[in-house]
């Protein structure tokens, strides 16, 4: 157990710094207030409707943009942590310091991980403080199927930080892993278009036709599909007990973790070939 | 790092792998199965309520697959309640089905306490077969209750909607609705319509734009409106009604509701708008009213909402049900106003009606009776009925209550060929309350007739336009003789 705990004091000690030297971030901030802006303003859009019909059109409007404007805002924070936690070190030297002290390459890379998740949670909590405040001022009830949404937008962001974090590990520099970070997103998000091409291929009958439809199935089982986790925007409006959402979630849960952990073992076998 | 190492990591990087992806299966395999799930839903409420089915779609032969493979599980044995009471028969649409006729997911898909059977029914391997049937189906969009962006564009098709908005396609639909609400204002009607099936194609689950959307179609479309005159109507084999220019947004407004509950099934709102504002208020269709409202009160409802019910069922003259309803109501409620003044009211009117409508058959069987003795003991039995009424009604008091007593009274009237005597009450019961105008100017009319009393000029048309009344041009002759029928016992 006292090895354990050993084991994990270093990487703890690196994410409580790199949340703080991250979290203080201009671009971050940046993201940060933009997005609590959108929200706050969320609650003016209804102003676009008619204010004699008492519904709850107005609030299914916030609820969605809220939403929207977390997965949008919260992926760019996301990305750009990710993105700049290592390259960031590796630029203004500081890696070397830490690694010439009795600190291994998994404890550093771990409390690296760490503290942007730390960042990425702390800039989820705020902006759903604030949906959430919009939401009670509203409604005068505690939202409560938010705080799921949240949870499953949260094991998203998991993702698309490992796999971005895993790319920036390879990068002397935060702008490439930004940009892939943007692509990971975008293709997450497409990757049921995998499926299409498996059923378009093998038409001709030429082996080559055969083995594009191969190759697609192959990476349509092993890639993740950040489709899955739309659930987060069904939740928020659906009824509470809906049995295919109370299965769903932890499913969607575990997923995420797993394709996290396996963002993060391959993140470990490129820093670890990384001359530093 | 040693070799040995190398290999660990390789290794646990493979089973992260292969795990991230088995679960990616399971995933993918719930998703399916809650598509299928919410299909299986739509079906049950569309066999169960609205039996609206169309040739070129699959659903009934899917839906006859799954009951099929579904009877082999010993676990979906549906709970039916006591709420699932008779109702009567619908005039303007096919009636409802059988209990015998519903299926098994069909009369477990009536309680919503049922749901968490239908999901493990969703996705058993016992409907392995039909949940693939209903991906291949839903995909080539042979599925009518499948049809929404959801199902076909993310599986189907290569750049989709879907897609493209990165599951933000609730915000587009938003976007959409704030463009309705301006043509609106702008009196733009006649684009309404198609945006507001945009709207909820992009977004299933948009209950409100399915409420307000069916209430501008009848009410807001058809204000300055004038209803159309039976004879100028025309008989609509979509909606089985006659229609004219008016009567078709209610019967469009219907249909949007109705799409709207077949993707929101748990939702009460859709059922208590079709019942309430379409069936009771605009159309006047009772047992429609009773049908969806009973529905409502299924799923998890407002208190307000089974008020309605019993309403509604007094209306159609199922005093009985509307009296036990009021009852039970206020004995769950009596600390609140309407259990303390509302209730009691109501439970007085139809203890009144009931015992109204208890006379009216103890004079017919009297009427009917061969043995003297018997039809005498009838008779008196019905008088008692009567007088109970009557105190009822007393009892019962304010405006509402005399003219009940007064019709009463009026009834008596015209038994003895007092018909003069007989208007005169009801000319001025009339003017007591106006929720019974209606009905007593119908009376007066009667009576007059009866009596061969003269008839003002107003009141001839009005015999004429009843004449009429339920009857168009191209209309079935099973269904014109049925209306015929109606009308001549009105008369």
């Amino acid at each position: 157990m006292g090895a354990f705990i050993d084991f994990f004091r270093g990487p703890w000690h690196i994410a409580v710094y790199t949340y703080r030297e991250g979290i203080r971030k201009k671009t971050l901030i940046g993201f940060l207030i933009l997005s609590l802006l959108v929200i706050f303003g969320a609650s003016f859009i209804s102003s676009y409707l008619d204010p004699t019909s008492e519904t709850d059109i107005d609030l299914k409007l916030i609820k969605d943009i809220c939403v929207a404007t977390i997965s949008i805002f919260g992926v760019l924070i996301t990305i750009f942590i990710s993105a700049s936690v290592v390259p960031g070190e590796i630029e203004n030297k500081v890696i070397y310091t830490i690694l010439s002290k009795p600190v291994r390459r998994i404890q550093y890379l771990l409390g690296k991980f760490l503290g942007a998740q730390l960042i990425i949670i702390v800039n989820l909590v705020l902006m759903g403080f604030l949906f959430c405040a919009a939401l009670y001022m509203r409604q005068q009830v505690f939202p409560s199927l938010l705080l799921w949404s949240l949870l499953l937008t949260y094991f998203e962001f998991l993702i698309i930080s490992a796999f971005t974090f895993a790319v920036s590990c390879a990068s002397t520099s935060a702008v490439v892993p930004t940009i892939i970070g943007l692509f990971i997103y975008i293709t997450g998000n497409l990757t049921e278009f995998l499926k299409d091409v498996q059923n378009r291929a093998g038409q001709s009958g030429k082996w080559f036709d055969d083995m594009i439809g191969w190759v697609a199935n192959a990476l349509y089982q092993m890639l993740p599909n950040l489709q899955n986790f739309s659930l987060k925007t069904q939740i928020i409006n659906g009824q509470p007990n809906d049995p295919p959402t109370d299965v769903l979630i932890p499913n969607l849960m575990a997923y995420g973790t797993l394709y996290a952990i396996f963002g993060f073992l391959l993140a470990w076998v490129i820093f670890w070939r990384k001359e530093v | 790092m040693k070799r040995h190492q190398k290999l660990v990591l390789a290794g646990a990087m493979l089973l992260i792998l292969a795990l991230a992806a088995t679960q990616g299966r399971h995933v993918r395999h719930l998703r399916e199965s809650e598509s299928f799930y919410r299909w299986m839903l739509a079906a049950a409420v569309n066999e169960r309520l609205f039996q609206d089915e169309s040739g070129q779609f699959k659903d009934k032969e899917l839906f006859e697959q799954c009951n099929a493979a579904s009877q082999k599980l010993a676990g979906l044995v549906p709970t039916v309640a006591a709420v699932a009471k008779e109702q009567p028969k619908a005039a303007s649409e096919p009636p409802a089905a059988e209990p015998g006729e519903v299926s098994e997911i069909g009369k477990a898909s009536q309680e919503y306490k049922n749901d968490p059977r239908i999901w493990a029914l969703a996705r058993s391997n016992e409907l392995a077969d039909a949940r693939a049937s209903f991906l291949k189906l839903a995909r080539s969009r042979q599925l009518r209750f499948a049809q929404d962006i959801q199902y076909a564009e993310a599986q189907e098709s290569g750049v989709g909607l879907f897609n493209l908005f990165f599951g933000f396609r609730k915000v587009a639909a938003n976007f959409i609705w704030i463009q309705v609400d301006r043509y609106w204002h702008q009196g733009e009607n006649y684009r309404m319509v198609a945006l507001m099936k945009t709207c909820t194609a992009l977004d299933p689950h948009f209950v409100e734009a399915y409420l307000i959307g069916s209430w501008h179609l009848s009410y807001n479309v058809t204000a300055k409106m004038m209803d159309t005159p039976w004879p100028q109507r025309k008989w609509d084999p979509k909606y089985s009604a006659c229609v004219g220019e008016k009567e078709k947004y209610y019967y469009v407004a219907i249909n949007f509701l109705k799409d709207g509950i077949r993707n929101n099934p748990r939702n009460y709102k859709l059922y208590f708008d079709l019942g309430f504002a379409v069936y009771k208020q605009k159309l006047k269709d009772y047992q429609n009213a009773v049908k969806y409202l009973s529905e409502a009160i299924r799923q998890p409802h407002d208190r307000w909402v089974p008020r309605q019910l019993f309403i509604c069922q007094e209306l159609n003259g199922q005093y009985a049900e509307a009296l036990a309803g009021w009852e039970d109501y206020a004995r769950r409620f009596p600390q609140t106003s309407t259990g303390q003044e509302v209730a009691p009211r109501f439970i007085k009117r139809n203890q009144g009606h009931l015992l109204e409508k208890r006379a009216e058959e103890a004079f017919k069987a009297a009427a009917a009776a061969t043995d003297p003795a018997e039809a005498e003991r009838l008779r008196k039995e019905a008088l008692k009925f009567r007088e109970q009424a009557k105190d009822i009604f007393m009892v019962l008091g304010s405006t509402e209550g005399d003219a009940l007593r007064m019709r009463i009274e009026a009834t008596e009237l015209a038994e003895q060929k007092r018909y003069m005597e007989a208007v005169a009450v009801l000319d001025k019961a009339r003017w007591e309350s106006a929720e019974l105008w209606d009905d007593l100017s119908h009376r007066i009319m009667r009576y007059k007739a009866d009596g061969n009393l003269p008839i003002s000029l107003s009141e001839q048309k009005e015999m004429e336009r009843e004449k009429d009344a339920g009857l168009c041009a191209g209309m079935p002759e099973q269904e014109r003789q049925r209306v015929q029928q109606k009308n001549a016992q009105l008369n």
